[in-house]
C-alpha cells in the first residue's frame, strides 16, 4: 500500500509572517467573528444548559464503578486482584477471603475504590476476567462532602445498579 | 475655597478612585463573558439575586464576597510578613495612583476659574505615570521574593526582567510622541489632538505616530503583565508565579491591581493616541458653541440606540433557559429599566434645552459628554486587551526578551530619529 | 570442581559439569529446559515428559533431559519443530482437565504451568467433552490445602514425603484422567516439614492455609534472609509488601536453596515464624510503662548509665554478630559486665536429625567467638552486685529453672531493649523498641559454623532503631556495620580473613571456631 504523502508547508518564515503584527491581526479577526456572532445571537453558543439539560451518556461512557452480581444475586467478583494490579492510580484496595457458598473459592472481604484517586481510565474493567467490575452506572457526577464520602466500599459498589439495559451493553 | 471648587474637587477625586474600582468589575465581566463568546461558550451567567442576573455581572459580586470571607492564609514558612502583606497593597495602590493624572474631560471653565478634569491637577502628566507604574512592579517582585517559594521567586524575577526590557521601548516611544506634542501635560496633549490634520483627519496620536503607537501598545501589554506577556504568572509553568502563596483579599488586591493597571494603561493609550475625551471633528470649542443642536441630536440618537439595545436584550436574554417564564420576566424588567433611563435623560436634556441653555450649563453638558466618550474609548481599549488575551498564546521567555531588545528598542530609536527630523523640518 | 564436558545446544558450544543431568547442567549456564516432575532434591522421575529434548545423531533421538547425563560431544536440540510440538502437546494434555482457576489460584504469577503455557503454547482449547471433575479444597492436614483439579501429577509432593520426610503420607491413586494425589483416609500430613510440598508443587494444587488468599504473589518483594527460628539458620526468602496506606509486613517465608545448610527445604515452624515479626511488636519506648518519645527515653537511659556503678549487659544469642560486637565494645566503654546466658532459647528434645535443632537461638556460636561469657554462674554473680541491668533483645530466663535470677533482677533498675512486648520487659524501668531481624542487615553463625549475611528486608513506616544504632546513640564506640567488621577482623581471629562483602548468598563455613 502506497503511503499517502501530504506536503505541509512550513509556516512562519516569510517576512510578513515574521512581522507578527499581521498574523496577530488575522488571529484577532478570527476571534472577533466568533465573538460578534455569539454576541448577536447567543443561541449560537455550543453550550448545554447543565444541570437542567443532562448530557446523553452512552453505554460506553466510563462512569462510576459498580460490582456486578450473578443472576442468582451472588457476588461475581472473585478477588483476583487483576483490577487492582492494573489500576494505574492504585486506588483499588481489595482484601480477599475464602468463599464458602460454593459459587467460587475466593471472594472479596473488602473492596475499596478511592474515587478521589481514580482517573476513570477503565483499565480495571478491561482487566476483570469475571466481568465483575463495570463502569456502566451512568453516574458521571461524583460528588461528596468529605474524603470519606468519595471512598466506595464493597456494599456501595454492589448496591449500585447498572445504568443501561443489557442489550445496550451488547452493542458495544 | 468656594463651594463649587470643593464640589468639583470631590467629583474629580471621586472619579479618579471609583471609576477604576468599578471598572474592575466591568472588566472582569467583560473578560469572562468575552472569553466565553470568543470560545463559543457562555461564560458566567447563572449567578442571580431573585432571578436577576445582570448579564452575569452578579458573578463578580459573588466572587468578591467569597474572596472577602475566605480565610486569609499566611503560610508558616514566610519569614518577612511585612513585605508579604505590603506587596499586594503596593500593586493595588500604584495602579490606582497612575490614573490620577488622566484627564477625563477638557478643562472646565466656570467664570474666571479653570478646573482641570483629572483627579490630581498635576502638570507632570505622563512623567507621573511613568514614575508610578514602574513602581508597581516592585509589588510583584516583593511578592515573589517574600513568598519564599520557588515559583513565586521565578514569577517575581520574570516580572522584573520584563519590566526593565519594556520600559525602555515604552519610554522611547513616548519621547518621539512628546516631541510631536511638545508637552508632558496630558490635558494639553489631548487638546492638541482636537485639531485636524489637513482639515479632515483628526490629529490623533495614532495618526501622527503609528510606529510609536504600536511600540507603546506592545510595551503597555508587557507592563501590565497581560497575555501574551503574562510570564510572571505563567500558570502552566510556574503555577501562578508571584501570587502563588496569596489567598483571600490579598489575592484579590493583586487581581484588582492587575485590572486597574489595565484600565489605566487603556486610558493612557486613549489619551495619548486616540484623542482622549475628544469627539472627532467636534472639539471643545465647537461643542460649547453648538451645545443646543448637540443636545437635540443626543435626544434623537438615544432612543434609537435604546431601541436596538432593548431588542437585543429581548432576543438574547431569555436564551435556552431552564425556567423560561422567569427569564422572560427578567427580560421585561431590563427593557423597562432601559427605557426609563432613556426617558430620564430625555427629560433632563429637554429641561436643559428649554431652560438652561447657554453659559455654564453648556460647559457642564460638554464635560458629561466628553467623560462618556472617554469612558467609551477606554473600555474599548480594555476590550482589545481581552480580545488579545483570548487570541494569542503566551510568549516564551527568550522570545519575550528578543522582542523587547532586538525589535522594539531599535524601532523606537528609529522612530525618534524620523520624528526628530520631521519635527525639525516642519519647525 | 567437577570435570567439565563440552556439548552443543542448538548449535552453540557450552561447557558444563560432567555427570549432571541435562536440566541441571544447562541451567548452570543459563539455558532452561522446561520440566514439571524433576526437582534437584527429589531426583528425576521422568513422568511428565515436558523435558524431552532432541539429541542429534543420538540413539534414541528424543530423550527426557532429566534422565540424561550431560556427555562429551552431545548435540542437544531444544528448538526444533519436533520438540516444540511435543511441548505444546504435553501442555495441551495437562490442560485438558485443568480448571484454569488462575484468578483465584494463589500460584498464579509463579505457576510453572502458567508460565509454560505463555511461553510455549498459547493455544486454544480443542476439547468439546466435559472436563473431569475432581475434589477441590481438600484439607491434607499440616496446613496444606489440596486442589486435585489443578494437579499435574508430577509426583513431587509424593516423592517428598517418601524420600525426604520418609513419612509417606501422600500417594497417587487411580489411573489415567482419574489419577489424583490423595492421603490415606484419616491419615493427614503429619510431619514438621509438610508445607514444603506447597513450595515444591509446580502448580497451585498445593496451597498453604496460612498464606491462602492473603496476597497476590506479584505484589510481594522478595528479599533473601536467614531464618532465626533455630540454630540451623536456614536460608529463606522473605516475601514482604507494603499495602497502600498500611505498614509494611511479611506475608510468608520460603526456603532459599543453600547447599551448605538447608538444601531446598525449611521446617514448618520456621516457615510460619514470620508471624512473630508482624505481631505484638514493641513500637514506642516506655518509661515505667508509660509511652514516651524516643529522645526522652534515650535521655533517661543516659542518666541511668551515668549514675550506675556496676552496670550489667545481658545480650541475646539472637542478636547479629555485629550487634554483639557493638554490645561488647559498649560494655568496655561503660565499664559494664556482659553476659550471654540464655537458657530460655533451648527446648531440649525438640530437635531432629534433619533441620530442626534444640537451640532456638540463631547466633549462639557468635557469643563464643567473641568470648562473651554464657555461663549461668557468671550472670548470677554479676547480678549479685549489679545496680543496672540492660538486656539487649533478650528474655534470658525460663520461669522454672531461672526463677531465682528473675527474683534477683526485681530489685535492680532494668533497661530492656526489646523487639516484642512481653510481660517481663513491659515491667522494666525503661523499655526501648529495637528492630527485629527482618528489619536490619547483619550476620549470623549457625550451629555448624556457617557464617551468613543478610540484608534489610522490611522497612516499616516508622522504623525503630537497630540495636547497633541504638548502642551508638548511647555512647557505644561502634558506629556502623563497617566499623564493627573492621574491629572484629582485628580482634577475632577466625574472622580475620573474612571479607564481609564477599560472603556469598550461601554464606561460608568459618574455619577455626
Ligand atoms: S478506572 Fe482506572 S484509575 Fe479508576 S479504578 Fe479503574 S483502573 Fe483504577
Ligand atoms: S473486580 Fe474483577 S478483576 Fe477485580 S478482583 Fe474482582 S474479579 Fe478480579
Ligand atoms: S495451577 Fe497455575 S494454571 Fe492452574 S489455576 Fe493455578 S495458576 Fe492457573
Ligand atoms: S500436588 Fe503438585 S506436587 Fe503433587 S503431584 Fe500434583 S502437581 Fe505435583
Ligand atoms: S522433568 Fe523430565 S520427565 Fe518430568
Amino acid at each position: 500500500m502506497a503511503a499517502r504523502v501530504k506536503q505541509i508547508k512550513r509556516r512562519g518564515r516569510t517576512f510578513l509572517e515574521q512581522l507578527y503584527l499581521i498574523e496577530v491581526i488575522k488571529g484577532m479577526g478570527v476571534t472577533i467573528t466568533h465573538f460578534l456572532r455569539n454576541l448577536r445571537d447567543n443561541r449560537n453558543l455550543y453550550v448545554r444548559d447543565y444541570p437542567e439539560v443532562k448530557p446523553e451518556i452512552t453505554s460506553r461512557w466510563r462512569g462510576r464503578h459498580r460490582l456486578t452480581l450473578h443472576p442468582d444475586g451472588t457476588v461475581k467478583c472473585v478477588a483476583c486482584f487483576m483490577c487492582q494490579t492494573n489500576c494505574p492510580s492504585e486506588c483499588i484496595m481489595i482484601e480477599a477471603t475464602e468463599r464458602l457458598d460454593g459459587v467460587a473459592e475466593k471472594m472479596p472481604a473488602r473492596f475499596t475504590i478511592d474515587l478521589l484517586e481514580c482517573i476513570y481510565c477503565g483499565y480495571c474493567v478491561e482487566a476483570c476476567p469475571m466481568d465483575a467490575i463495570r463502569m456502566d452506572t451512568g453516574i458521571f457526577s461524583v460528588t461528596g462532602t468529605s474524603r470519606e464520602d468519595m471512598v466506595l466500599e464493597l456494599e456501595d459498589l454492589l448496591a449500585t445498579p447498572g445504568g443501561f439495559a443489557e442489550h445496550e451493553q451488547e452493542d458495544r | 475655597m468656594s463651594g463649587t471648587e470643593i464640589f468639583i474637587t470631590i467629583i474629580r477625586v471621586g472619579f479618579g478612585v471609583f471609576v477604576p474600582l468599578s471598572a474592575v468589575a466591568v472588566m472582569v465581566w467583560m473578560e469572562r463573558r468575552g472569553a466565553g463568546f470568543i470560545q463559543d461558550r457562555a461564560g458566567p451567567n447563572r449567578c442571580n439575586v431573585l432571578g436577576f442576573r445582570f448579564g452575569g455581572l452578579l458573578q463578580n459580586i459573588a466572587d468578591a464576597i467569597k474572596l472577602l470571607f475566605k480565610e486569609d492564609v499566611i503560610p508558616g514558612h514566610i519569614a518577612h510578613k511585612f513585605y508579604f502583606i505590603l506587596a499586594p497593597a503596593l500593586v493595588f495602590i500604584t495602579a490606582l495612583l497612575c490614573f490620577a493624572v488622566i484627564p477625563f474631560a477638557d478643562a472646565l471653565v466656570l467664570g474666571a476659574s479653570t478646573y482641570l478634569m483629572q483627579a490630581m491637577p498635576l502638570e507632570l502628566g505622563i512623567l507621573w505615570f511613568l514614575a508610578i507604574i514602574g513602581f508597581g512592579v516592585y509589588g510583584i517582585i516583593l511578592a515573589g521574593w517574600a513568598s519564599h517559594n520557588k515559583y513565586g521567586l521565578l514569577g517575581g524575577l520574570r516580572a522584573a526582567a520584563q519590566v526593565i526590557s519594556y520600559e525602555i521601548p515604552m519610554g522611547l516611544a513616548l519621547v518621539s510622541l512628546l516631541a510631536v506634542y511638545g508637552t508632558v501635560n496630558l490635558t494639553e496633549v489631548t487638546q492638541f489632538q482636537g485639531r485636524l490634520l489637513f482639515g479632515v483627519i483628526p490629529m490623533w496620536g495614532v495618526v501622527l505616530q503609528p510606529l510609536g503607537f504600536i511600540i507603546f501598545v506592545i510595551a503597555a501589554f508587557a507592563e501590565t503583565n497581560r497575555t501574551p506577556f503574562d510570564l510572571a504568572e505563567g500558570e502552566s509553568e510556574i503555577v501562578a508565579g508571584f501570587h502563588v502563596e496569596y489567598s483571600s483579599m490579598k489575592f484579590a488586591l493583586f487581581f484588582m491591581g492587575e485590572y486597574i493597571a489595565m484600565f489605566v494603561s487603556s486610558a493612557l493609550i486613549v489619551t495619548l493616541f486616540f484623542g482622549g475625551y475628544q469627539i472627532p471633528w467636534l472639539n471643545t470649542q465647537t461643542l460649547v458653541a453648538h451645545a443646543r443642536p448637540v443636545a437635540v441630536a443626543l435626544m434623537l440618537i438615544l432612543p434609537a440606540a435604546a431601541y436596538v439595545f432593548a431588542r437585543w436584550i429581548g432576543f438574547n436574554n431569555p436564551g435556552p433557559a431552564p425556567n423560561p417564564a422567569q427569564r422572560v420576566r427578567e427580560t421585561k424588567v431590563y427593557i423597562a429599566v432601559v427605557w426609563s433611563l432613556v426617558a430620564l435623560i430625555e427629560v433632563i436634556l429637554l429641561g436643559y434645552i428649554v431652560a438652561g441653555a447657554g453659559g455654564a450649563a453648556d460647559r457642564i453638558l460638554v464635560v458629561w459628554l466628553q467623560t462618556a466618550v472617554f469612558l467609551l474609548k477606554t473600555f474599548f481599549v480594555c476590550f482589545v486587551y481581552v480580545w488579545v488575551r483570548w487570541t494569542l498564546p503566551r510568549f516564551r521567555y527568550d522570545q519575550l526578551q528578543k522582542l523587547g531588545w532586538e525589535k522594539l528598542l531599535p524601532l523606537a530609536l528609529f522612530n525618534i530619529f524620523i520624528t526628530g527630523a520631521v519635527v525639525v523640518a516642519l519647525g | 570442581m567437577s570435570e567439565k564436558v563440552t556439548l552443543s545446544v542448538n548449535g552453540h558450544e557450552v561447557r558444563v559439569a560432567a555427570g549432571a543431568n541435562l536440566i541441571d547442567a544447562l541451567e548452570a549456564v543459563g539455558i532452561d529446559i522446561p520440566h514439571f516432575c524433576y526437582h534437584p532434591a527429589l531426583g528425576a522421575d521422568g513422568n511428565c515428559r515436558m523435558c524431552l529434548v532432541e539429541i542429534e545423531d543420538g540413539r534414541p533421538p528424543i530423550v527426557p533431559a532429566c534422565k540424561t547425563p550431560a556427555a562429551e560431544g552431545m548435540k542437544v536440540v531444544l528448538e526444533s519443530e519436533k520438540i516444540k510440538k511435543i511441548q505444546r502437546d504435553i501442555l495441551e494434555m495437562e490442560l485438558i482437565n485443568h480448571p484454569v482457576d488462575c484468578p483465584v489460584c494463589d500460584q498464579a504469577g509463579e505457576c510453572t504451568l502458567q508460565d509454560y503455557y505463555m511461553k510455549f503454547d498459547l493455544g486454544d482449547s480443542r476439547m468439546d467433552v466435559a472436563q473431569v471433575k475432581k475434589d477441590k479444597r481438600l484439607d491434607f492436614g499440616g496446613g496444606v490445602v489440596h486442589d486435585q483439579e489443578r494437579c499435574v501429577l508430577c509426583g513431587r509432593c509424593v516423592r517428598f514425603t517418601r524420600q525426604i520426610t520418609k513419612t509417606g503420607e501422600l500417594g497417587i491413586v487411580n489411573r489415567a484422567d482419574q489419577a489424583r494425589v490423595a492421603i490415606f483416609p484419616g491419615k493427614p500430613l503429619n510431619n514438621r516439614y509438610a508445607l514444603n510440598v506447597v513450595e515444591l508443587c509446580p502448580v497451585g494444587a498445593m496451597t498453604s492455609r496460612d498464606f491462602r488468599f492473603k496476597q497476590r504473589v506479584w505484589f510481594l518483594k522478595k528479599t533473601p534472609g536467614v531464618c532465626h527460628g533455630c540454630a540451623t539458620g536456614c536460608s529463606i526468602t522473605i516475601d514482604h509488601h507494603r499495602e497502600k496506606y498500611k505498614d509494611a509486613r511479611i506475608y510468608r517465608y520460603r526456603a532459599r536453596h543453600n547447599p551448605l545448610i538447608n538444601g531446598y527445604f525449611i521446617c514448618d515452624d520456621g516457615r510460619l515464624s514470620y508471624h512473630l515479626e508482624n505481631e505484638n511488636r514493641l513500637e514506642t519506648p516506655l518509661v515505667k510503662g508509660v509511652p514516651v518519645t524516643p529522645t526522652e527515653a534515650l535521655d533517661a537511659v543516659r542518666t541511668h548509665l551515668g549514675q550506675a556503678k556496676y552496670p550489667l549487659v545481658v545480650v541475646s544469642p539472637d542478636c547479629s554478630l555485629e550487634q554483639l560486637y557493638a554490645a561488647q565494645m559498649f560494655c568496655l566503654e561503660h565499664g559494664a559486665k556482659v553476659s550471654g546466658y540464655s537458657a530460655a532459647a533451648i527446648v531440649a528434645g525438640d530437635g531432629d536429625d534433619y533441620l530442626i535443632k534444640d537451640d532456638k537461638a540463631a547466633n549462639r556460636p557468635s557469643l563464643n567467638l567473641l568470648g562473651i561469657d554464657t555461663s549461668r554462674e557468671y550472670l548470677r554473680e554479676a547480678l549479685g552486685h549489679a545496680d543496672l541491668v540492660i538486656t539487649l533483645n533478650n528474655d534470658p530466663f525460663t520461669d522454672g529453672a531461672d526463677a531465682d535470677l528473675s527474683e534477683m533482677m526485681k530489685g535492680i533498675t532494668t533497661i530492656a531493649c526489646a523487639t516484642h512486648h512481653c510481660e517481663f520487659f513491659d515491667n522494666a524501668d525503661i523499655v526501648l523498641p529495637i528492630a527485629s531481624y527482618s528489619e536490619y542487615a547483619g550476620s549470623v553463625i549457625n550451629s555448624d559454623g556457617v557464617l551468613q549475611r543478610f540484608g534489610r528486608a522490611v522497612v516499616k513506616n516508622r522504623p525503630v532503631p537497630e540495636l547497633l544504632e541504638l548502642l551508638h546513640a548511647l555512647g557505644g564506640p561502634v558506629a556502623d556495620m563497617g566499623a564493627a567488621w573492621a574491629g572484629m577482623r582485628t580482634a577475632v581471629a577466625p574472622l580475620g580473613a573474612v571479607d564481609p562483602d564477599k560472603i556469598g548468598e550461601h554464606g561460608m563455613r568459618l574455619e577455626g571456631l
